[in-house]
């Protein structure tokens, strides 16, 4: 186990001191992080500064109206300094002697519709109060509980959220899946080619030299992954973003986990005896043909399930190994997935995953010692 | 001791290896020695363990080889593979690692390897860097890190330097003083024939000589007389014993039996002896026989 662990290492300690690396981590952090901050940049502003004259009603009910938005009052003696600072900009809008809003040129329309609510209640408020009733009772009564939203279809008030983070997963396990599994190929024929694996394979075996190998790789991926998901959750914070994602982020985060480490197990497993099957860099390429094939399915399949999780084809594909290990991550942040669709798929991927390893292995012990043409797969398989 | 004992292996419909059998005692240097081709490489990767043979066994002390022997042993491929972007000294400490030492034994042995290649300088230097032949240094480094039981050197010299070859010879005349059995391979015959102890002449995957190098060029030069008689008696030569290629006053004489006493008696009487001698072939000459 410890030679495992060595080999391991020199993986983490070679590869992750690469400026390939480095600058892949901090590329698709600043990414996802940048992402957070889009739905703010296209949305309008959260927060008002509205210029008032004479009335003193209004700046009572307007932050009863609107709970989310901050507004800020701003007193002016009279209308033309009110009408100078709408129009400087100071103010985006100003309120006259409760009869009219000036603006420059129209009334941003989420403000205008908070004006005339606030409007409307500080003048019923005040007119009833002139009509002799009292004040108290009056308060009282213009309290009002705000309609409660009830979906009886599928809860879709995240449903835009949902399919902006699932194909955002969708991505993120492709490239890490392609870019490990690419990795491990490499770092096969690397050996094989030099036949530094000669040496390597009369000091340890052939499974601690794979399974450090895969190991080693899938723990930078791994750490690509958790730092995209740290920058992204972080700018989500930071921006507010946060309020508006789903209900049960972690559960989403830590199946995205899960189905990594086996999606990744099982394509690099894949990749490492393709990998073996050739002894040059040229040849890599060309011998995972088959590994990306089923990758890009896979990609597709998902990106498609992002938009409609529910679908027959992503349904159907999200228990299937290996597409479970992207499709079903994304089904789950979609949207709403049967506990035993979950679990069936993670069995058969489980399954899946370690039958790949098992017999990847043996394929890369039979090929690895082999060089020169590219072994054939009948010959390795038996 | 390490014995090969007829090994046999065939790719396709192609023998590599028919029967080869030899053997390599504790403190002994052996060179192996054979024209491209000839199955050197494969008799070391099945020796190694990195090629497994059709039939026929390669012992330690008397019982068969298995991993974790092959784990102490020595191992320098046909093939130099080393970690390209991999600094040296990291390098060395890794396959010291690989093959079970501690990471302060590790250290100490590379740091030791390092002055005695003279690597010191380019200890951080990525491997890619490095000239050919500080390359095939760190190649050797790799092999003797771990203080091998046993070394199997798969053309250690090629490439190198005269110093570089005096270095390396240096290291392994020590590693063999200390009972540790040395096989390498070389084109070098010469070098095979001022180092070793011991060689193996391999041709078409069959061994043809093998034994220690002086006993090699007895055996050889048993029955080849080698006599300069000036100012001889012309025809002196004829009803002597054996095949006679003369060359001006030189006679050369194979299939000579006895003790060549006479045939100096009569030499004597024809004329005056300046050279009377047993033929000793060089390794070279042997070589060129047994693989003709």
């Amino acid at each position: 186990m410890s030679s495992l662990w060595l080999v391991a290492r020199r993986e983490i300690v070679t590869r992750g001191r690469t400026k390939a690396f480095v600058i892949g981590l901090v590329v698709s952090a600043v990414l996802v992080a940048a992402l957070a901050f889009l739905p703010r940049i296209f949305a309008g502003p959260d927060s008002y500064t509205v210029g008032v004259t004479g009335s003193q009603s209004l700046q009572a009910a307007l932050p009863q109206t609107a709970k989310d938005i901050e507004i800020t009052v701003r007193q002016f003696p009279d209308e033309a300094a009110a009408s100078k600072a709408v129009l400087a900009g100071d103010v985006d809008a100003a309120l006259v002697a409760d009869r009219k809003v000036l603006a420059d040129g129209e009334v941003d329309r989420e403000l205008g519709l908070l004006l005339e609510n606030a409007h409307q209640a500080a003048q019923v408020q005040r007119q009833l109060a002139d009509a002799g009733l009292d004040p108290a009772k009056v308060a009282q009564a213009m309290r009002v509980a705000p309609l409660e939203q009830v979906s009886v279809g599928t809860d879709t008030r995240y449903s835009g959220v949902r399919i902006g983070i699932a194909s955002l997963l969708v991505m993120l396990l492709f490239f890490l899946i392609i870019y490990g599994s690419m990795y491990v190929a490499m770092g096969v024929v690397e050996e094989k080619g030099s036949r530094i694996v000669e040496i390597l394979l009369t000091s340890i075996r052939p499974w601690q030299l794979l399974g450090g190998k895969i190991v080693g790789l899938g723990v930078l991926a791994l750490v690509n992954l958790v730092v995209v998901i740290v920058a992204g959750l972080g700018a989500a914070a930071a921006t507010g973003l946060a309020a508006d994602l789903p209900p049960g982020m972690t559960g989403i985060v830590i199946s995205t986990l899960f189905w990594f480490l086996l999606g990744y197990g099982f394509f690099a497993a894949m990749a490492a005896a393709l990998g073996s099957l050739v002894s040059r860099q040229e040849d890599v390429g060309s011998v995972l043909t088959p590994m990306t094939m089923i990758m890009m399915v896979a990609y597709l399949v998902a990106y498609y399930a992002a938009f409609e999780p529910g679908g027959p084809v992503a349904r159907i594909l999200s228990l299937v190994p290996p597409f479970s290990s992207m499709v079903m991550p994304v089904r789950m942040a979609g949207g709403e997935v049967a506990a035993w669709e979950i679990a069936l798929a993670a069995v058969l991927m489980l399954l899946a995953t370690v039958g790949t390893l098992a017999l990847g292995s043996r394929i890369y012990q039979r090929a690895v010692l082999r060089t020169g043409a590219r072994v054939k797969l009948s010959e390795v398989v038996r | 001791m390490i014995e090969i004992d007829d090994l046999h292996k065939r790719y396709g419909d192609k023998t590599a290896l028919d029967g080869v059998t030899f053997s390599v005692k504790p403190g002994e240097m052996f060179g192996f020695v054979g024209a491209n081709g000839a199955g050197k490489t494969t008799t070391m990767r099945i020796l190694m363990g990195v090629l497994t043979a059709d039939s026929g066994s390669v012992l330690r002390d008397g019982r068969p080889l298995t991993f974790e022997d092959r784990r102490r042993f020595g191992y320098m491929p046909e093939e130099r593979g080393l970690y390209q972007k991999m600094k040296v000294t990291e390098q060395i400490e890794y396959f010291g690692r690989l093959r079970g030492m501690g990471s302060g034994d590790a250290r100490r042995a590379t740091e030791g390897l390092l002055t005695r290649l003279s690597l010191t300088e380019r200890r951080n230097d990525a491997v890619d860097t490095l000239s050919l032949g500080n390359q095939q240094r760190v190649q050797l480094a790799v092999a003797l890190v771990h203080e091998p039981e046993v070394l199997v050197l798969d053309e250690p010299f090629s490439g190198l330097d005269p110093l570089a070859v005096d270095a390396l010879a240096d290291v392994l005349a020590e590693r063999c003083r200390s009972g540790v059995p040395v096989l390498f391979s070389s084109h070098q015959l010469d070098l095979v024939e001022r180092l070793c102890h011991s060689v193996g002449i391999i041709s078409a995957g069959r061994m043809v000589a093998s034994g220690a190098v002086e006993d090699l060029r007895d055996r050889e030069g048993r029955g080849r007389l080698r006599v300069i008689v000036r100012d001889a008696t012309p025809g002196w030569t004829s009803g002597l014993p054996g095949d006679i290629t003369e060359n001006g006053d030189e006679v050369l004489l194979t299939g000579v039996t006895g003790d060549g006493q006479e045939i100096l008696h009569l030499a004597a009487k024809a004329g005056r002896v300046e050279h009377f001698g047993w033929q000793r072939p060089t390794l070279t000459e042997i070589f060129r026989e047994a693989v003709a």
